[in-house]
């Protein structure tokens, strides 16, 4: 990488949609054979940004220059585009439903005008790389997320261009076909020689590039290699236990910009770099209350992004929960499913599930794409009989009160079911319409949910004119207007900037601590997990594992041992030597190997030797703690060895 | 331009449209159906208008003339009745168009040579309808009168009837009506029709077609490529330009099969200018396209931008030439007259090229400039 230049020379990119300034003055560099990262929230300008890169929209003002070319008109565009792949945004959006997964490699292959022998052989590479050559005469519609984001990367690659842009290629996909995916980049980019620019609203992601531009409202907020902008805030995170956690979080908030409950956590950002004096700050601020479980570590890219946001943004108005009558601690159970099962046909979506969530408890169900988290929301919502089981939610049985059900919970989906038209106050009305409330009970409401979600100021604004993170909390408000027992989330952050998701889950914990609330969550962001009080992790219907998630950290680290983060000049050739030693969880980080180790220490002479072997040298070694993907995506990978074994056991 | 990239568009096309059921279903039933449902809807002969009639004279003369309203193919009769009051219930319920009433003394007062007043209602709800009523009872009654002259012509001077028939009504008109031997609407709608469900059809195909892939984004797999306009434009509407081409077979033979319309011209002109045609309407569909961002406003804008001129301006129901002044230039305008008067032309006059050179000049012409816009609109580095 020393010889690298510069393929792609953005300086003063300004980019407007009418009046709206999408992107203002964007300077960026991108080196070949590096994966270049675009980090930031929906709406931040990354799309603008790539699509001119690639030649397929106009800018206002700056330059645009790729391989040398100054891109400013549709000819000069045209000139580069034979050294483009570009994959626009929308998981599998941009392939064709109706047509084969070897007609789509086809159709851009000859749009690309590949020859068709190298077709062939290429197209054979890439469907055993993925994993897709079972499925040649699938038709594209009948795939997975997971599936169809690999055909995009095929289908985009198939010209091998040298540089390929691929806008938020990880969205909607669980952590499983992620990790996948970027490994799978990772092999293509450097047999080829290719170079990347990609594209995630995931922060825990950021680690994965070379180097990165972190975008928010159309300007770069951050940029340069993980590294470098990891010291741009110099700090530490704080992780600990402190009852009340209530209390302890207000106290913290005086001193601390970021406050954050995990579970029974809290996690502080401190900008001291002393693990002593960072220690000794917050038990300080934290008076009377004892911080127990006292932890330091390195802070993660996101947390250092939301700082440089705090920096130059005015601080979001907290949320100002007013103080209804605080329930009595009740601990009685709010949703208990018992044996659950749901068949399709001879398919069996949902096998004996069972789990209990009390009142206040905040419950996170994972599972990859189709492993049945969808099913058992709907069975417990009442809108699908289950073939077997029983369940309660919020005291009525599932089978037999189907709508006194939905008069219990709250139900807040992915889409943020809002009538854009509608200004906030009208959506608060409408819904409180919906549930049935008289006119003083929705007056008491609705103030309660402008004052709740933090939308005084927003009341008679457009819906479709609020910002995402102010819509979503919208979409909580008019889920909770009928005081349900039971929440239900869908995916519900999904492209909303850090800043907003932390603000969404302040009033998530709140609701849950003081107002007893009952939140089931199911999500694809394991940074999000990891509020929960408790979590249970799905597969092919059924729950494979369940717990806190320490306790599910825990049981992974003691099953294969603890996390170990290799900084090595050459990273990529380790990778099958160090899982051919029988190290477990080997994955490529940028310019990092992650891998799982009983015995860190004693397994360090071994690591540098194998790293050697291939050409690599080990600059640093250092433990780090595991974070809920790694335990996702441990769990998943080893459940999906087993059944290739029994697979593979019963055809031999 | 490379043939290649082409083919790849073109197939792709294609594929995904024969996979994809309702569109298919769209592009193949729905031509027909537009001629089924119009072709029987749109029949504008008057016949069989319901009739009561009331004979208060009970004579063989007033039977006798009775006798030739309810007897003609023009007429369907639905009862006698005894008054009028009656008449009118039946009148105002719809059940009779039309009323005959014959007064007391008909038979008396004829024979006597004295005039008689026959009274006729005819419900004037739909004018067009009640001018051509009105023109069946006239003429069934002079036929009467004429022979009734005659007879006492006949009678009074001791001529023959045919002698008679001479002195009474010196001039007689013999009408030959021309190219639709048997003045059945239905010869002249039908292949108009067709150039109907041509007009509709291949604009709101390509024009989804196109969309679809705006909608979904797969259109920037075209943009980032190096398939150029020319490429792109032509492998993408070589399927729809086929499809329609195919549909206008399927018109013609459900034309002369169905509805039994003759075809007297040259086929080989027919199916030359149908091709020109249905390049020229999914010309239009690629226009649209081209200016909008979703298959719902392209769906609206084309069914307005081709139903409206079409019905009103093409020639399907009122000819060009009787439209006003200001009409005609509109006329003029929309592609459809110029194939109306070819299919016309082809179908129930058997003109050839020498005729119709104009025509087919205007269409080629359309053809061209609608590719020639398009082709200058499309971009593939887009503003938004």
């Amino acid at each position: 990488m020393e010889l690298a230049e510069p393929i792609v020379r953005v300086l003063g990119f300004v980019k407007r949609y009418k009046k709206h300034v999408a992107v203002q003055g964007v300077d960026l560099e991108i080196k070949r054979g590096e994966i270049y990262g675009l980090i930031g929230p929906d709406g931040a300008g990354k799309s603008s940004l790539m699509k001119a890169i690639a030649g397929v929209l106009t800018y206002d003002e700056g330059a645009v220059e790729v391989f040398g070319t100054l891109i400013d008109s549709e000819r000069a565009a045209e000139q580069v585009k034979q050294q483009l792949g570009f994959l626009p945004q929308g998981l599998g959006l941009n392939l064709y439903p109706d047509l084969s997964v070897e007609e789509n490699i086809d159709f851009f292959a000859r749009l690309r005008l590949v020859p068709e022998p190298a077709l062939i052989e290429r197209k054979a590479r890439f469907l055993a790389m993925t994993r897709l050559d079972k499925f040649r005469n699938r038709a594209m519609k009948k795939l997975s997320g997971g599936m169809k984001q690999k055909l995009g990367l095929i289908c985009t690659l198939i010209h091998e261009p040298e540089l390929a842009i691929l806008d938020e290629p990880t969205t909607g996909v669980d952590p499983v076909s992620r990790r996948d995916f970027w490994t799978i980049l990772a092999e293509l980019l450097r047999e080829r020689g290719m170079t990347a620019l990609v594209s995630t609203a995931y922060m825990d992601e950021a680690a994965r590039f070379h180097r990165l531009s972190f975008l928010s409202s159309g300007k770069v907020v951050a940029s340069g290699t993980p590294a470098e902008v990891q010291a741009l805030v110099p700090g530490l995170m704080v992780t600990f236990e402190a009852t009340p956690q209530m209390e302890a979080i207000a106290r913290l908030k005086t001193q601390y910009k970021q406050v954050e409950a995990l579970g029974s956590l809290l996690h502080v950002f401190t900008e001291e770099t002393i693990h002593a004096s960072a220690m000794q700050s917050i038990t300080s601020s934290l008076g009377d209350i004892r911080p127990v479980h006292l932890r330091v570590d390195e802070p993660e890219l996101e947390d250092v992004f939301v700082a440089l946001l705090l920096r130059q943004a005015d601080q979001p108005p907290s949320a100002e929960m007013p103080r209804v009558t605080a329930l009595a601690a009740n601990h009685g159970l709010a949703i208990e499913a018992k044996g659950l099962i749901r068949d399709f046909g001879a398919f069996r979506a949902v096998d004996r599930v069972s789990f209990q969530v009390k009142s206040g408890e905040i419950f996170g169900l994972l599972g990859a794409n189709g492993a049945g988290k969808t099913t058992v929301i709907k069975m417990l919502n009442g809108l699908m009989p289950p073939t077997g089981g029983e369940g309660w939610v919020a005291g009525a049985d599932m089978k037999t009160a189907g709508g006194a059900i939905k008069e219990r919970i709250g139900y807040m989906s992915q889409a943020f079911s809002l009538y854009l038209d509608l200004t906030v106050e009208e959506n608060i009305r409408l819904f409180a319409g919906i549930y049935g409330l008289n006119r003083p009970a929705t007056t008491t409401r609705l103030e309660w949910i402008l004052s709740m979600a933090g939308l005084k100021g927003y009341e008679s604004s457009l819906t479709s004119r609020l910002p995402m993170g102010v819509r979503q909390r919208l979409a909580l408000g008019c889920a909770l207007v009928h005081q349900p027992r039971v929440l239900f989330l869908d995916e519900p952050t999904s492209g909303v900037d850090p800043i907003g998701r932390r603000h969404f889950w302040d009033i998530l914990s709140v609701l849950a601590r003081e107002e007893g609330v009952a939140i089931m969550v199911t999500t694809h962001y394991m940074s999000e997990a990891e509020h929960c009080d408790k979590l249970a992790l799905m597969f092919a219907g059924r729950i494979v594992s369940e717990g806190s998630p320490s306790e599910m950290k825990r049981q992974v680290e003691t099953e294969a041992g603890r996390l170990v983060e290799l900084t090595v000049d050459r990273p990529a050739p380790a990778i099958n030597e160090l899982e051919l030693a029988g190290f477990a969880g080997v994955a490529l980080f940028g310019t990092k190997l992650h891998l799982l180790s009983h015995d860190p220490e004693g397994d360090e002479p071994r690591i540098r030797e194998i790293c050697a072997a291939s050409q690599g040298v080990v600059q640093s070694i250092k433990t780090r703690p595991l974070s809920l993907e790694d335990v996702f995506v441990y769990r998943v990978m080893e459940l999906e060895k087993q059944e290739r074994k029994q697979t593979t056991g019963v055809a031999a | 331009m490379n043939f290649r990239r082409i083919k790849a568009v073109a197939f792709k096309e294609w594929r995904e449209t024969v996979r994809d059921r309702i569109f298919l279903l769209l592009a193949f039933l729905l031509p027909v159906l537009w001629m089924l449902v119009f072709g029987y809807g749109l029949v504008l002969d008057v016949e069989h208008i319901p009739l009561v009639v009331v004979d208060r004279d009970h004579s063989a003369l007033s039977r006798d003339y009775l006798y030739r309203f309810t007897e003609s193919r023009y007429f369907d009769f639905k009862g006698s009745l005894t008054s009028e009051t009656e008449a009118d219930a039946w009148l105002l319920s719809g059940k009779a168009r039309a009323v005959i009433v014959v007064p007391e003394k008909f038979g008396e007062r004829l024979l006597a040579g004295q005039p008689a007043h026959v009274q006729t209602l005819i419900d004037g709800t739909f004018p067009l309808r009640t001018d051509i009523t009105k023109g069946y009872v006239l003429a069934i009654n002079s036929a009467l009168s004429g022979e009734l002259l005659a007879d006492y012509v006949a009678r009074t001077r001791g001529l023959s009837r045919e002698q008679a028939k001479t002195l009474v009504q010196p001039i007689r008109l013999e009408v030959r009506y021309l190219y639709n031997e048997e003045v059945r609407s239905a010869w002249s709608i039908v292949p108009a029709l067709i150039m109907f469900s041509l007009m509709l059809a291949p604009p709101l195909l390509t024009a989804l077609g196109i969309v679809r892939e705006k909608e979904t984004g797969s259109i920037y797999n075209i943009y980032s490529s190096t398939v150029s306009k020319i490429e792109f434009l032509t492998g993408k509407l070589t399927p729809y330009v086929a499809i329609s081409f195919v549909n206008a077979l399927l018109l013609w033979l459900l034309a002369t099969l169905w509805f039994q319309v003759p075809f007297k011209g040259s086929f080989g002109l027919f199916l030359l200018s149908s091709l020109i045609f249905v390049l020229t309407s999914t010309g239009i569909g690629l226009l649209v396209s081209l200016m909008v961002s979703t298959q719902v406003a392209a769906l609206i804008i084309t069914m307005v931008l081709c139903t409206l001129p079409t019905i009103l301006f093409s020639g399907l129901i009122v000819p060009v030439s009787s439209l006003s002044p200001g009409a005609q230039v509109q006329a003029h305008l929309f592609p459809g007259m110029y194939y109306t008067n070819i299919v016309r032309g082809t179908f129930l006059k058997g003109v050839g090229m020498n005729v119709l050179w104009a025509d087919m000049l205007a269409l080629a012409l359309y053809a061209a400039l609608l590719r020639l816009v398009a082709y200058r609109l499309f971009t593939k580095r887009p503003r938004s």
